[in-house]
């Protein structure tokens, strides 16, 4: 395997890394506020634990952990 | 010589953890803070859950394929539980849109979500829309 293809092989994972944990920053005129359309596809197996979660607790059931009774984040 | 495919197999063992990692992380949507309105919207259905327990065995009202209670017979205050009822999974569906990030359009999904759980945990007997819309008995 040639030098070039390692390097582009650790350049791959330090992008998947670098993807992984990204923060986007936007840049601009604070008056005019950037709108971004992204289709986000949901996970309906968490939505369902999270449903199933809080049916639970308004049932009064054994609480599975999503919901926080007490305030606060 | 082997140590450039032991690297190789390294990396790809990385890129498929971090991938791994990525997918497996998004998949939570929890009410993240319990701001006093949400929390005033489970209290009221938890104290309002053996009243719609009995009013579901009596036929009086149903779940239906939206995530909300549909009143099926008329009288004695059912019309106001409901809509209480509603209101209150309406404001919790609605925090579990904004608190994680989701798009607008995603509380269609989430409504049918609880509706389908709603199936699921409902009592044999109660009344409810399956998803075509038509009324049954579990």
């Amino acid at each position: 395997m040639g030098r070039d293809k390692m390097f582009a092989i650790f350049f791959l994972v330090i992008l998947a890394a670098v993807a992984q944990g990204c923060t986007v920053k936007a840049v601009g005129d604070p008056n005019r506020p950037i709108t971004i359309n992204a289709h986000i596809t949901l996970d309906i197996k968490g939505l369902e634990k999270t449903a199933s979660s809080i049916e639970d607790y308004v049932s009064g059931a054994p609480a599975q952990g999503t919901v926080k009774t007490q305030g606060g984040k | 010589m082997k140590t450039p495919q032991l690297l190789l197999k390294f990396a790809l063992i990385i890129i498929v953890l971090i991938m791994t990692s990525s997918i497996v992380g998004a998949v939570s949507y929890d009410i993240k803070e319990m701001t006093p309105e949400v929390k005033a919207s489970l209290d009221a259905r938890r104290a309002r859950y053996e009243q719609l327990a009995v009013m579901k065995a009596q036929g009086k009202v149903g779940e239906n394929n939206r995530g909300y209670l549909e009143a099926l017979e008329s009288g004695d205050g059912v019309r106001d539980v409901v809509d209480a009822e509603n209101n209150d999974r309406k404001s919790i569906y609605k925090t579990i849109v904004g608190q994680n990030g989701l798009p607008a359009d995603a509380l269609a999904t989430v409504e049918k979500v609880f509706a389908q759980v709603q199936r699921d945990k409902a009592a044999s007997g109660d009344s409810l829309q399956d998803e075509s819309g038509n009324w049954i008995k579990k």
